[in-house]
């Protein structure tokens, strides 16, 4: 079993923290999560997105907004609600926490 | 040339090649089937019709109105299957310690439907020859070792299995990318004791490969070769076993029976044979040429080598029964004698079919490509039905 093969679970585990750091930046839609991840080892595609973005939001963690794109039709917008931006602190903390502990332990 | 058919994804109007559309369709019923019990299903997958649309109108231009299936499977791929956030085995770490409340409905629905979504594919890991026993062992959850002697079981009863096989290997999609695996397995982890064996077993014979101990290694490695040693000769002495049986049975039999009445029979059912297998090569020549067998215009809907299938599968049902018969005839002696024989090919074949039946049946049920050929071979057969209706009406 290859390292990435090992990590898929975490991948994905962490796929939610990773986007609620992209929404936090700025406003952007679906296209623009994909091309920042794109470049990483947590590139991934619609089929994943949109269903983890559904739930995000039913979760109150992200909103959406239609706006009107130059090309095309209107195009959703996602930004972090109040308790997007609570969970993004607590999950970056506790991230911390780990990665400390990675660092630590065993030296 | 290609039938185009026109569809709406999220309001606009694209016209796309029959299989592209086909291919599309599978797709999204895929992703529908994928997300049964999601609260946000509705949504989902509007929003992944609009990222379809979105990739199909960048292929399109001024002179380029047609979405190919090319370009379709290329879309595809790159939207990637759906997967339902809310399932699967991190549930609990992921979601259930945020929203309790959100989480209920959706889950105890998924509770509802039983197991994952478990699909038959094909898998090419550690496959033999196309990965079709491979991946009915993962959707049976038995030893793939049992089904590939199953399968060669077949082969060499009633040259079933090979039919069988190939069917499998033509009609079963590969399992791609790690959702497609992971649905070939039936989710993520081992849910029965026979999976579990199996799982347990792959990494035992992994870890034996990197054995670190010298020592162990070898004393396992002469514990395997006097096992398969042991089998051997076990087998060796099965088959001599079964040699003498028969060479007993031949020599002690009464000498078969002759004169001119038996001599007639045994023509007669070789030439029978000989027609049959004539008559079958004509209709797979004629259905090259004409498209027709014997002035019947086959429907459409099905593939040529289906109809070369079902012409072979016809000619042997005919021509089996009496090549038993000669056989019996010339070897059997009285003991069974000609009506015998006939009773056990009849046997053979009807469980041959009854075997053949089953298997469709569980691929129908559980594997959505053949489902659609059978579907599409019901309407087919009533066509066909009609034109030789038609035919006949003519006359």
């Amino acid at each position: 079993m290859s390292i990435n093969e090992k990590f898929t679970a975490i991948r994905k585990g962490l796929l939610e923290f990773l986007v609620l750091k992209i929404v936090s930046a700025d406003k952007v839609y679906v296209a623009d999560i994909l091309k920042a991840l794109s470049e990483t080892e947590f590139s991934t595609q619609e089929g994943t997105l949109y269903p983890l973005l559904s739930k995000m939001r039913r979760e109150e963690l992200v909103d959406y907004e239609w706006k009107e794109s130059e090309a095309g039709p209107p195009r959703k917008y996602y930004e972090l609600t109040a308790k997007g931006r609570e969970q993004l602190r607590e999950t970056s903390e506790y991230w911390q926490k780990i990665v400390g502990t990675v660092k630590n332990l065993g030296d | 040339m290609n039938k185009v058919t026109t569809i709406h994804l999220n309001g606009n109007a694209f016209q796309l090649e029959e299989s592209a559309y086909e291919a599309l369709r599978n797709y999204l019923d895929n992703a529908a089937r994928q997300l049964e019990g999601n609260p946000d299903r509705q949504e989902i997958l509007a929003d992944i019709e609009r990222a379809i649309a979105d990739k199909c109108r960048a292929v399109l231009g001024p002179h380029k109105t047609v979405v190919v299936s090319g370009e379709v499977e290329t879309i595809l791929a790159e939207v990637g299957p759906v997967q339902d956030p809310t399932e699967g085995p991190n549930e609990t770490a992921g979601a259930g310690a945020t929203s309790p409340g959100g989480q209920g409905g959706a889950s105890s629905q998924s509770q509802g439907t039983g197991s994952p979504a478990r699909r038959l594919y094909k898998i090419k890991e550690g496959a033999k020859i196309g990965g079709v026993c491979n991946g009915l062992a993962a959707y049976l959850n038995i030893d793939v070792s049992i089904l590939r002697v199953f399968f060669a079981f077949l082969v060499f009863c009633w040259g079933f299995g090979l039919l069988l096989y190939i069917l499998m290997l033509i009609l079963i999609p590969v399992a791609v990318t790690p959702a497609e695996k992971a649905a070939a397995f039936g989710g993520g982890s081992p849910s029965t004791a026979g999976e579990f064996v199996r799982r347990a077993k792959q990494g035992y014979y992994e870890g034996m490969k990197t054995f670190k101990d010298k020592q162990a290694h070898r004393e396992w490695k002469r514990r395997f070769r006097s096992e398969m040693r042991g089998w051997r000769s076990n087998f060796h002495r099965e088959m001599r076993a079964t040699t003498a049986e028969w060479s007993n049975c031949r020599t002690g039999a009464e000498p078969p029976p002759s004169g001119v009445g038996f001599g007639l029979t045994l023509t007669f059912l070789e030439v029978l044979g000989v027609a049959a297998t004539l008559l079958c090569v004509y209709a797979v020549w004629s259905l090259f040429v004409h498209g027709s067998v014997f002035g019947v215009q086959l429907p459409a809907g099905v593939p040529t080598w289906m109809w070369i299938i079902i012409l072979i599968f016809v000619c042997k049902m005919v021509t089996t029964p009496a090549k038993v018969m000669r056989w019996t005839a010339r070897h059997g002696g009285s003991a069974c004698g000609v009506t015998g024989g006939l009773c056990i090919a009849l046997a053979n074949t009807c469980i041959g079919v009854a075997l053949m039946i089953l298997f469709l049946w569980v691929l129908a049920h559980h594997g959505p490509e053949v489902h659609r050929v059978l579907h599409e071979a019901a309407t087919s057969a009533h066509q066909a039905i009609d034109s030789i209706r038609d035919g006949w009406n003519k006359k």
